[in-house]
């Protein structure tokens, strides 16, 4: 098996970029929706028989095993191509899970299933009464002789339509003194009676995420990840990883370039105006992503990531959202309109990048709640 | 009466003005009146033109003696502001505005006036160009012997208008012609928009057409009618803000998150003023302009301050609709939630005629050019 990070930074760019170039099909680059399986499902294929699914897990598990500086360069370049990053709900988020508190059965079982995606997940945290309060939640899990007995509500369950599985934070000691206290993490299928998911459509039109509603929904007992009533502390535990991975330069980088390219196409360099303000957002994004650069060494250096994080969130989100601005004003008075824009010989779809970014200020821990975490926990304001 | 009396008889007029429109939209549905004709498939209601005829709101702005009501474009702009406030998609700016706003400087005894009044007829405005700079210059569209060959862009309104009218390059400079919506040689292209309207891309190929009026008028009386409509769309946005932020406001009072209604959270207190300022910035400034607007005949003045007012609406639009998503987090986007559908609105009516970035562009030169004039 070849050792990754064994190699030079070039060599494995160089690798990584050719493979991309050469197999990710033309038609799927910079897809401006979020494709359902069946739509990526050929070049899924390829990336798995290359085992390539999962380039942050580790090797015996079936990853890359890439260390932090790899790993960097491959989203990168993976962005730079704009390949699409699948229905991968299953490798960044349950995998890592199983992988630091699953049992070997679990390991065993599910992760292979991940990197085929025989299993397609969707993630289950929020309600409709547990949003930023997140601890708040309400759907219930009784154990009944060999299962879980699941009933309640969630919401905003991004491609809860096109999955198989449900990962999900549920109430199991509604008694516990602390509302983080007394909730587990537990992994459910979706197809079964008591499972009923109905679609809400986005502002822009698209369906892209659900409502799931259970009713008396059943999963085995052995689903139960980590230990009961813990579930809290574990899905905290990988939110630092999370935070750095939606905090990443890569959405902001890529708009940047799409920018560049419709822009120019348009003439409105030409404007002096146009000019200034591209030029603060190409440098937002350039020194974001030295900032960047500096958690990722920490995290090279195997070092676990303090809650100074979040504001690589804050920053790359809200810089995300200028960009998809600034392209509408170099739309002029096709600013309004919807699908791809043609210029020269690229074509940009504005609104589509502008409705992207509307929520990434929203979920992933919205930025005021991020804010509320940095004026805490990193400038030690009181309250 | 004295000065004073006048002046609050005039207050007291558009204060009835206003109430009468909010009623009649409220009555008619309000925002839920907008989401049904989108998903209808866009478009506007023929049954409501006649009722906005009937209270007035065509010939708002146009003279007696023409058959309107002369009360100019301050008024013109509260109708306009209610319009927003219930994203009504009937081409009230586009039709007092620029129809209107052509035809009754250029030819008021044409028979299309009193029917435009009357909401009888509805037509859309096609004058724009793509390709180079769009400028006049540039222009390839043209009418010679009663026809029409080439194309025309953005052209608001143009699906359910009976007809159109093009102002176009004629042997003679510019022309104003009439074509008929089902008119030989003719093709709409729509090109969707975001609130569910189209813009329409027209191409004419020998389509015949009608000469209304010709020469240098054309070219000024075109100016003017998108000046006013401008203006026009200034005061569209405010009420669409204030709409925005009132929905809003709602919203963080009623919507509890760690126990509390999120509106208890101070940062969201201060965003929620600062919103609310900006709206009553953007009333105060925009209310102003067109006001002015009405007492003014120089056309360059009355541009620099239509831009004044499209530039701070259009800011005061897009910060208060984007900001009302995030303070409605995910339900913020969703179509189920009525704060989406201003978003979108604001995203059309910002692209139309300008964004602020261009008019702050526009204002400054012509202050410029006032002042060397001085
Ligand atoms: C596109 C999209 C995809 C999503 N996908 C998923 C998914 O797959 N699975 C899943 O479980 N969830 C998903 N979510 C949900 C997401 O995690 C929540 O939207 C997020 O947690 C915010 O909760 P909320 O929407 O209920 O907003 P609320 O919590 O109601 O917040 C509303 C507003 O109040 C602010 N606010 C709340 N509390 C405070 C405070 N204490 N101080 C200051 N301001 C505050 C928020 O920042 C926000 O601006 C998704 C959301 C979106 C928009």
């Amino acid at each position: 098996m070849t050792d990754w990070n064994a190699m030079t930074d070039a060599e494995f760019r160089k690798e990584v970029r050719q493979f991309f170039e050469a197999e990710y099909p033309e038609e799927l680059r910079h897809l401006p929706h979020r494709p359902k399986f069946a739509e990526i499902e050929h070049w899924h294929r390829k990336l798995h028989a290359k085992g390539w699914v999962a380039p942050a897990w580790p090797t015996e598990y079936g990853g890359m095993g890439l260390n932090a500086a790899k790993l960097l360069i491959f989203y990168e370049e993976q962005q730079r191509w704009g390949v699409n990053r699948g229905r991968d709900m299953g490798v960044q988020m349950v995998g890592p899970l199983i992988i630091k508190f699953g049992t070997q059965d679990q390991k065993d079982y599910w992760l292979p299933r991940i990197l085929s995606c025989d299993d397609i997940w969707c993630q289950g945290y929020s309600e409709p009464g547990a949003g930023s309060d997140l601890a708040n939640l309400r759907t219930r899990a009784e154990i009944d002789g060999d299962d879980f007995v699941i009933n309640g509500q969630k919401i905003w369950t991004t491609m809860a339509h096109d999955a198989t599985h449900i990962f999900m934070l549920v109430r199991t000691d509604p008694d516990a003194p602390k509302k983080q206290q007394g909730i587990s993490f537990l992994l459910a299928p979706m197809d079964q009676p008591g499972v009923d998911v109905r679609t809400i459509k986005t502002l822009s039109g698209e369906t892209e995420f659900c409502e799931v509603f259970f009713d008396d929904a059943r999963t085995p007992r052995e689903n139960l990840v980590g230990e009961l009533n813990k579930g809290w502390t574990m899905a905290k535990a990988l939110l630092s990883f999370e935070r750095i991975f939606i905090g990443s330069p890569s959405l902001a980088q890529n708009a940047l370039g799409q920018l560049e390219s419709f822009a120019r196409g348009r003439g409105a360099f030409d404007d002096p105006v146009f000019r200034d303000r591209f030029a603060q957002a190409a440098l937002d994004v350039e020194d974001h992503a030295a900032l960047y650069a500096r958690f990722a060494d920490q995290l090279k250096r195997g070092e676990t990531l303090g809650a100074d994080v979040s504001m690589l969130k804050i920053w790359v989100t809200e810089c995300f959202q200028r960009i998809t601005e600034l392209m509408i004003e170099a739309a002029g008075p096709d600013g309004g309109s919807i699908g791809p824009l043609q210029v020269g010989n690229v074509s940009v779809d504005v609104l589509a990048s502008f409705y992207k970014a509307r929520p990434t200020t929203i979920y992933g821990g919205s930025n005021e709640i991020q804010r509320n975490i940095l004026s805490k926990a990193v400038l030690g304001l009181p309250g | 009466m004295t000065q004073t009396d006048i002046l609050s008889s005039e207050q007291e007029d558009l204060r009835l003005l206003r109430e009468s429109a909010r009623t009649l939209f409220e009555r008619a549905g309000g925002s839920d009146r907008a989401r049904k004709l989108r998903d209808a498939g866009g478009g506007f209601d023929a049954e409501m033109v006649r009722e906005l005829a009937e209270a007035g709101v065509f010939g708002v702005a146009v003279p007696e003696d023409q058959g309107g009501l002369g009360m100019g474009l301050a008024a013109a702009g509260i109708i306009a502001e209610e319009v927003g406030r219930v994203i009504a998609p009937e081409p009230v700016v586009l039709t007092i505005g620029l129809s209107l706003g052509l035809l009754r400087r250029l030819c008021p005894d044409h028979p299309k006036v009193p029917q435009l009044i009357s909401g009888e007829t509805v037509l859309a405005v096609a004058w724009q160009e793509r390709g180079p700079g769009g400028a006049p210059a540039d222009a390839t569209c043209r009418y010679a012997d009663g026809k029409l060959t080439g194309a025309k862009a953005w052209v608001a309104g143009a699906a359910g208008s009976q007809g159109f009218l093009v102002v176009t390059q004629g042997d003679d400079g510019q022309v104003l012609v009439l074509v008929e919506a089902n008119a030989d040689g003719f093709v709409i292209n729509k090109r969707a928009q975001a609130d569910g309207s189209s813009l329409g891309e027209l191409s004419f190929s020998g389509t015949p057409a009608a000469e209304l009026a010709s020469g240098r008028a054309v070219q000024d009386a075109l100016a003017e009618a998108v000046v006013d409509a401008t203006a026009l769309a200034a005061a569209e946005l405010v009420g669409l803000s204030e709409r925005a932020f009132e929905i809003t406001l709602d919203y963080i009072k009623t919507r509890e998150q760690f126990d509390k209604p999120i509106g208890s959270f101070q940062v969201i207190q201060h965003r929620a003023v600062d919103l609310h300022v900006m709206c009553e910035v953007a009333q105060a400034g925009v209310g102003e302009a067109l006001a002015q607007m009405d007492g003014e005949t120089d056309p360059k003045i009355r541009a620099r301050l239509a831009s004044r007012a499209k530039s701070r609406a259009v800011t005061a639009a897009k910060k208060i609709t984007r900001d009302a998503i995030q303070l409605h987090g995910a339900v913020g986007y969703t179509d189920e939630f009525d704060i989406g559908l201003y978003l979108n609105r604001a995203l059309v009516l910002s692209a139309w005629l300008g964004d602020d970035a261009y008019h702050r562009r526009i204002w400054f030169e012509a202050r410029e050019a006032e002042g060397a004039a001085q």
